[in-house]
């Protein structure tokens, strides 16, 4: 038995074992093993904040959506000037119980509204005129090279965000663990992984850790995420599923400690009282059963679920019964270890704004700098390149 | 020092997207200046992409109805995919690797992004293909006037009076002279000198009402400078030359770059006043360019590689929608660099679904198309099922069969490998031989191909 062998047979093959510790020269941060995980939501496509917590006592809210706002009576009311799409009935409990921070006004100097540059912004935590090619979670992983696992941080989709891209350290991307290791543990790929021990040149053998790590870390997954009964009592949704693939790890404790997915078609332009609310369904419901899953096994505490979209949308309803794209936006928080949960911040202002946009007052690089100190335990400056002052979220 | 069939290969897998084993055997025969020689007078030949878009994608906006404007920019992001492919297609089939391969380049690094709007996407593409080989000054102007790019770059919304800095920030910053060779207020100056420069109806456009005619201090010079000013002063200065020199280096002969080597592509450059064709004479003339250290040590782009083996295997595919299927998988979509800094390359290509892509992907083309091989690789399950459908077409490996026809296993297998893997192999025939299927030359020859593709070494060029 080689040593490729005897690493994969005892399910040691990490790299993690090939950099003896004290090469590393780090152990600053680390990775603090507190069994603590993000999981991170993402809503692309720019949610309408106003319609999903909804500024009911507001009277220009309802005079610039004639025909979008949410009717006074629907609203599912939190405080007494905000409400809850009717649509998030478990949103409201979970706020009524105390697991859920909502932060309004979220945004960034000079806001850019491409879908696709003010992901990118929110991804690297750039500011909107720097162009960087390395994402928040990346750098985060960056910074903790003696400890790296694969899949530390897991993407529940085909191809790889650029917020879990780092300069030396990526995230991992597997939809389904199972197709997974389909994929990565075919006979040749097995064969051809038993010649890593060989001298390569630097990218070929990066190439050939890449391959090595996939393998062990497909079969990781795969364990963990087996003979589960989880995914019937879920919603049949792409949310639901991924949830419950989450959900699955977690509680099975797996070494991932981030956890990230998509959720798409938020940008409403026509017909947006349909389309949100069907998404924002899906998202109730999966979300509620999630919560109830961790919370029955005693995971809670060591969960924090973030919720963002690159960008809210304009005050104002277009002719087509939509929104366009605009600026500041709301970011939830749920987990069982919030430091102010409820309505963490002023309701949007509808009468300051900037050419029809809402202003921001909280810039989201504090909210990541908060998840960075406060619940991954590394020094924010060091992933975030520049100061910010973490907002009190954990 | 390598032989000249490694230099050939060497040579064509950076100058263009590889080479056939028929044109190997040829070239092989002659001097490799006479190659050379050969690959930049064909580059001269600058071919546009000649796509047909319909008419009415060149009518002006103006004059209809809403419904009809929305029908129309619907149409724009349809034919936007069909220019994607059609570039792929041209980069695959064309007899002019040097010049698909200077546009690619050019396109990574005057990065722009063009979903939506394919009569801005063709002339993007055919203003880089017509200066790709010529002079950068004009190339650089030639961009500076292209609609794509001015909208691109807001260059649309700076007028005089509130000028938009987007497009001078990144003349410098990206496009010329680099991050810390100019000062804030030289964006700014030169942002004046750009102002009024527009596009309208999808052609550049001078327009002097916008345009600010007052004096402007850049780079130390002053004057009443416009855009072309601002781009000579920025050619004089030698850093530009240094920038353009490093950039080329490492996307052609190395990441790591050897400064004595740049610097001398530097002076070239600079004394020719910036001829992009003797910059790129002078690095495939170099002695240099074919030392072991250059050669396999790139990771493939996906373009390279999804191009490489369109050629490799003369593969063409039943929908275009393939072509972007691919390179979405892959990480590299033509048209949609992440941003304007364009693609990092490198180790940032490679993440565990990307590889994994890459190793299955020959696997997938040899099951989908339709070849009729009886050998059945490991992936046949519902992923490739659904793959197939994605993913469809037809190769045609008679040229190579034709180059291989008096030879027994051994001398094949060492012919595919030199050909096709260009860095050293661990692995040995022995252990390739149980994964070939041995009861027919052609099916011998087809699973070489297939297994030498599925393996790292093949990501490298």
């Amino acid at each position: 038995m080689n040593r490729r062998n005897f690493l994969r047979n005892t399910g040691l093959a990490s790299t993690s074992l090939f950099v003896p510790q004290f090469l590393s020269g780090y152990n600053r941060n680390g990775f603090a093993q507190n069994g603590k995980n993000l999981v991170i939501i993402q809503w692309s496509g720019g949610n309408d904040g106003l319609n999903t917590l909804v500024p009911f006592q507001n009277d220009l809210y309802y005079q610039k959506r004639p025909k979008l706002a949410i009717p006074k009576n629907k609203v599912l009311r939190v405080t007494d000037e905000l409400g809850f799409n009717p649509m998030l009935g478990g949103l409201k409990n979970l706020y009524d119980e105390g697991l859920l921070t909502v932060i309004n006004n979220v945004g960034y100097p000079n806001p850019v509204r491409s879908h696709f540059r003010s992901m990118d912004i929110w991804h690297t935590a750039s500011g909107s005129d720097q162009y960087w090619q390395t994402g928040w979670l990346g750098r985060y992983l960056d910074q903790a090279s003696s400890d790296y696992i694969p899949h530390r941080a897991l993407e529940v989709d085909d191809a790889l965000v650029l917020a879990l891209k780092g300069e030396n350290r990526s995230g991992f991307a597997a939809s389904d663990p199972a197709k997974l290791k389909r994929a990565a543990n075919n006979r040749f790929l097995q064969k051809i992984a038993h010649h890593h021990d060989h001298d390569h040149e630097d990218n070929v053998e990066y190439l050939y850790k890449t391959l090595i790590d996939t393998q062990s870390s497909a079969d990781y997954l795969f364990e963990k995420n087996k003979d589960s009964k989880r995914k019937g009592s879920y919603p049949s949704t792409q949310i639901g599923k991924d949830l419950a693939t989450i959900a699955n790890l977690i509680t099975k404790d797996s070494n991932t400690k981030i956890y990230y997915i998509n959720m798409s078609g938020f940008d409403t332009h026509v017909y947006q009282n349909n389309r949100q609310s069907r998404l924002l369904k899906q998202y109730n419901d999966a979300i509620k059963i999630f919560i109830k899953d961790l919370q029955k096994n005693q995971k809670i505490d060591d969960t924090l679920i973030m919720t963002f979209s690159e960008f809210g949308r304009r005050v104002k309803e277009n002719a087509s019964q939509g929104t366009d794209h605009g600026t500041a936006n709301n970011v939830y928080f749920m987990g069982g270890k919030l430091k102010n949960p409820g309505i963490f911040n002023e309701a949007p202002n509808l009468s300051a704004l900037d050419n029809g946009d809402l202003i921001y007052s909280v810039d989201f690089r504090r909210i990541y700098a908060s998840v960075l100190k406060n619940w991954l335990g590394v020094d924010p400056g060091d992933v975030l390149l520049e100061k910010f002052k973490p907002l009190g979220i954990v | 020092m390598p032989n000249i069939r490694k230099k050939l290969s060497h040579l064509y897998s950076r100058a263009g997207f590889g080479i056939s084993l028929e044109m190997l055997k040829q070239k092989s025969a002659i001097p490799l200046s006479i190659t050379i020689d050969r690959l930049l007078e064909d580059a001269k030949n600058r071919e546009v992409l000649d796509i047909r878009l319909p008419i009415f994608m060149q009518a002006s906006k103006k004059g209809n109805t809403k419904m009809e404007r929305k029908m129309l920019s619907k149409k724009l992001q349809q034919e936007n995919k069909k220019v994607n492919s059609a570039w792929v297609e041209k980069m695959a089939s064309s007899q002019n690797p040097l010049l698909e391969r200077m546009t690619l380049f050019w396109h990574g690094h005057f990065a722009l992004i063009s979903r939506n709007n394919s009569f801005v996407s063709k002339s993007y593409i055919n203003t880089l293909r017509t200066h790709a080989l010529g002079n950068f000054g004009d190339l650089v102007l030639a961009i500076a006037h292209d609609p794509g790019m001015i909208q691109f770059l807001n260059n649309q919304q700076n007028k005089k009076g509130s000028p938009n800095e987007n497009f001078a920030r990144e003349l410098l910053e990206l496009f010329t002279i680099g991050i810390g060779h100019y000062r804030e207020e030289d964006v700014k100056e030169a942002a004046r000198a750009f102002t009024g420069w527009r596009a309208k109806n999808g052609v550049f456009e001078f327009s002097k009402k916008r345009h600010d005619f007052g004096n402007k201090t850049f780079l130390g010079q002053t004057g009443n400078f416009n855009g072309e000013d601002i781009i000579r002063i920025i050619l004089e200065k030698k850093q530009t030359a240094v920038f353009i020199a490093t950039k080329v280096y490492k996307y052609f002969v190395n990441e790591k770059i050897d400064k004595m080597q740049v610097q001398e592509l530097a002076d070239v450059f600079y004394a020719s006043n910036y001829s992009i064709e003797k910059l790129m004479r002078t690095i495939f003339e170099s002695e240099w360019f074919y030392a072991k250290k250059n050669i396999g040590t790139k990771i493939k782009s996906p373009i390279d590689l999804m191009v490489g083996m369109m050629k490799t295997l003369q593969l063409k595919m039943d929908d275009q929608k393939s072509l972007l299927f691919i390179q979405k998988m892959l990480g590299q979509v033509l048209l949609n660099p992440p941003n304007v800094a364009g693609w990092s390359g490198g180790k940032n290509w490679i993440d565990n679904a990307t590889l994994l892509f890459r190793l299955n992907f020959a696997g997938v083309i040899f099951q989908t198309t339709k070849l009729n091989l009886s050998a059945k690789p490991e992936l046949e399950d519902k992923a490739v099922r659904k793959l197939r459908k994605k993913i469809s077409g037809t190769m045609n490996l008679s040229p190579i069969m034709k180059q291989l026809k008096n030879m027994e296993e051994v001398a094949i297998y060492s012919t595919l490998k030199d050909w096709l893997i260009p860095t050293k192999l661990e692995i040995e025939k022995a252990e390739m031989d149980l994964f070939t299927k041995h009861d027919t030359k052609e099916n011998y020859v087809k699973t070489v191909i297939l297994r030498l593709m599925s393996l790292p070494e093949y990501q490298m060029c």
